[in-house]
């Protein structure tokens, strides 16, 4: 939704719009409500040859950015997404790759960033435990990382891990006494356990990982074990920028199609557009539509420049565009008539996603609390 | 060659540094002579022809000057007049006009004011009664308006006037500049708003007033297109984009991020419910709309330069506005309870929460109801159709006969 991207970004946009259009119609997605997965392997490995899962990882592993600005990048096809509430683990492997350029060691990286961005590994993130838990500017974290003697032990549950009975990498939040510690955690590791999770959202399957004393090389922490609280930060900015930009390409989807269906449709001798019932309330979704467009490109632009602010503007953006979308796409379901609430009709869709997105990385409500709490921290009131 | 913005910046800085004093210095000058001093510089209306006074530039190198200004004492109770008068009498005026005032309004050594609303109608502007008879050289002016903000202190109004009631009612309007201070028949008296404050509104009675043909803006019977005009000026100029140093000002006047929660916060506090979740969560809600409409406004400052957005977008700005204040108000009315509407002693104690509530739903009635703004938004940023209109084609003589009678 950035005003001003570059050519090349221009280009990138064009041809996800492109791609998708011919391999993620809402028709196909629709079929993938019957897939145990929600994605399709040959899809998503086509995706990441067209960029997809390359904007987080430094070149020389085999990423790179078009702008010099990840996050930038990422949004474009996260929006893009959106649009079309399309299918495939784009968030979480992107966070991971994030993470792993970040603080991962010479072999971590090279073993894993360039497999990652050519979408032959599937990573996620393993952050949330039941409940969806915070306190303060965090999500709560009772899994226990216990690192001794070489080896580090994981014991506890994560819940709302995207993809993750497909998932190759787990990359694991876990406490280890006051800090915070996070592992690299293959699948099929001895006492990982997963129980695959259904959704609202049509296309994305989540589960909740069991992790029952399991046991790996200290070599598999990432970064500094009880250090890893900044990363995890950073990581959360990250996940909310790309979470909050695939929720408004989801919402203007939506919006557009509402607009366009008020202006044909007639009751009483004229379009119901021009009712003031209607046209005042397409006024309202538009303003919070747009406003939720800029404060994502904003939020997206301090994440990029690593900003002292971005902890306080992606709780902004979830906290804003999180509650507004959700009341535009319901409203476009109003306006749409009784067609707005059968199947056939396609704005169901969208609602999904964005209830979906919105419950993820802290609720708005979590996410104004974790704000007041900034605040507070921040000056002196 | 237009000069580069970075270079323009540093000129910019360089003046204000040696020129205008830091917010809580101690000063002696008024905010005439400090506009008269950025004029003389060159930095007032950046983007008014260098003929009429101004820097030839554009509103980008504006905007600099303007975010430049921040932490500065800059001049208060111009933008009105610059940034909706001025800008509007640039697009219409006759060049006799623009050459006289323009640099006058520039200057600060002219005010302007709009006339538009008047007692019988506020959101149908079109709907105008005041009456400019032609009456050989001259015009005569016969009505009254309302709501006009400053007219007191005014020199000149832009008055909206009906010189045709047989013409359908948007096509029978003229707009004509009216001397206020001294003019046989004008009247002014000021209203006395809600809050008991002596506000800066007024109500103006114009009793025959004689006026040159020369202080005509646009042509006979445009006056419409001209109201429009000045209207697009002032949904700019109030959400920050326009000639001049807007309507705020100045930047700091804007609030800084942090101000208004702040406020809340302390508000809670004091009763001791700083801890209150439900508290927290309406202080955050303000805190969130405050900063997403800066967020907002830079988006579409960058979409009408970019020409991604063309047209009144500006009204979305305008319509969040004019929801936020009345929501700010009422927030801060839950955080500081009691103590926000009652107060020890038997003064009249002015600024509490309860006031600002009381003023707050003046943002969302001025300069276009957030109704109005939702009609600009939906039809003319959307394209979505028009409520049939019944008077729209009726000769306005037609218009006053029916609502007068009723239908035949």
């Amino acid at each position: 939704m950035n005003l001003q991207l570059t050519g090349e970004q221009e280009e990138f946009r064009l041809t996800a719009r492109k791609f998708l259009e011919a391999e993620a119609p809402l028709s196909a997605v629709r079929e993938l409500f019957e897939d145990a997965n929600g994605f399709d392997s040959a899809f998503w490995s086509q995706a990441a040859d067209l960029g997809w899962t390359s904007a987080f990882v430094p070149e020389q592993y085999g990423g790179g950015t078009l702008s010099g600005r990840s996050g930038s990048d990422a949004v474009i096809i996260a929006e893009e997404m959106g649009r079309v509430v399309a299918p495939g683990p784009f968030l979480p492997s992107n966070v991971v790759a994030t993470a792993v350029a970040a603080a991962g060691s010479v072999d971590q990286k090279t073993e894993l960033l360039p497999r990652i961005a050519a979408g032959s590994t599937v990573a996620t993130w393993a952050l949330a435990e039941p409940g969806g838990v915070w306190s303060q500017t965090e999500p709560d974290i009772q899994a226990v990382a216990d690192v001794t003697s070489g080896r580090v032990v994981l014991t506890g549950t994560k819940s709302y891990v995207e993809s993750a009975a497909v998932a190759d990498l787990f990359l694991v939040t876990a406490r280890t006494g006051e800090g915070l510690t996070q592992v690299l955690v293959p699948a099929g590791a001895p006492g990982l356990k997963v129980l695959p999770c259904r959704s609202l959202d049509i296309t994305r399957r989540f589960g909740s990982v069991s992790l029952d004393g399991v046991s790996l090389p200290e070599s598999a922490v990432l970064g500094t074990a009880a250090g890893a609280g900044p990363m995890v930060e950073r990581q959360l900015q990250v996940a909310l920028a790309l979470q909050c930009a695939e929720t408004v390409g989801a919402c203007d989807s939506a919006f557009t199609s509402t607009v366009d269906f008020a202006r044909d449709r007639y009751a009483f001798g004229r379009p119901i557009a021009s009712f003031q019932a209607i046209k005042h309330r397409i006024a309202d979704m538009l303003q919070w539509l747009e406003f939720s467009k800029a404060i994502v490109d904003t939020a997206t632009e301090a994440v990029d420049e690593e900003r002292s602010d971005a902890g306080e503007l992606v709780s902004i953006a979830k906290a804003y565009a999180g509650d507004r979308c959700l009341d535009i796409v319901d409203d476009c379901v109003q306006i749409s008539g009784g067609i707005g609430v059968t199947w056939e009709h396609d704005v169901h869709l969208f609602s999904r996603r964005i209830a979906v997105n919105r419950a993820l990385f802290g609720s708005p409500d979590q996410h104004r609390e974790r704000l007041c709490c900034l605040l507070e921290r921040n000056e002196s009131l | 060659v237009t000069e580069d913005l970075i270079h323009f910046r540093s000129r910019a800085r360089a003046f204000i540094e040696a020129n205008l004093p830091r917010q809580g210095e101690e000063h002696q000058l008024t905010d005439h002579v400090i506009q008269a001093q950025i004029f003389d510089a060159g930095f007032a209306g950046i983007a008014f022809p260098a003929e009429y006074g101004g820097a030839g530039l554009t509103l980008d190198h504006q905007r600099v000057f303007y975010e430049e200004t921040d932490g500065h004492v800059t001049p208060q109770g111009f933008g009105v007049s610059i940034a909706m008068l001025g800008a509007t009498l640039l697009d219409f005026g006759s060049e006799e006009l623009k050459a006289r005032h323009l640099p006058n309004i520039l200057r600060g050594d002219e005010l302007w004011i709009q006339l538009l609303s008047e007692p019988n109608g506020g959101s149908d502007m079109a709907g105008a009664l005041t009456k400019l008879s032609r009456d050989g050289d001259t015009y005569v002016l016969t009505g009254s308006k309302m709501w006009s903000s400053g007219a007191r202190r005014a020199d000149f109004g832009m008055c909206l006037a009906r010189t045709d009631f047989e013409a359908p009612k948007h096509r029978g309007l003229s707009m004509v500049a009216v001397p206020l201070q001294g003019t046989p028949g004008v009247t002014i008296d000021t209203i006395l708003q809600s809050t008991s404050v002596p506000g800066d509104f007024c109500t103006e009675f114009f009793d025959d007033v004689v006026l040159p043909v020369a202080n005509l803006i646009g042509d006979e019977n445009q006056g419409w297109a001209v109201a429009q005009r000045l209207l697009f000026h002032e949904r700019n100029a109030t959400a920050g984009i326009s000639h001049g140093l807007g309507l705020m000002g100045s930047r700091s006047n804007e609030g800084s991020d942090h101000i208004a929660s702040g406020a809340l916060f302390r508000g809670a506090r004091r009763r001791g419910l700083g801890g209150d979740p439900v508290l927290r969560q309406r202080i955050a809600e303000s805190h969130v709309e405050h900063v997403v409409s800066m967020a907002a406004r830079t988006r579409i400052m960058t979409g009408l330069q970019t020409g991604a957005f063309e047209g009144q977008w500006g009204s979305l700005l305008k319509l969040h506005i004019g929801e936020n204040s009345p929501r700010h108000a009422k927030a801060a009315l839950s955080v500081w309870g009691p103590d926000g509407v009652i107060w020890e002693g038997n003064e009249l104690v002015s600024g509490s929460v309860g006031e600002q509530f009381l003023g707050s739903r003046g943002i969302s009635i001025a300069g276009g109801t957030n109704e109005m703004q939702r009609n600009i938004v939906a039809e003319r940023l959307l394209g979505l159709p028009r409520e049939p209109s019944i008077d729209r084609d009726l000769p306005f003589s037609e218009v006053l006969r029916l609502r007068r009678h009723g239908p035949a």
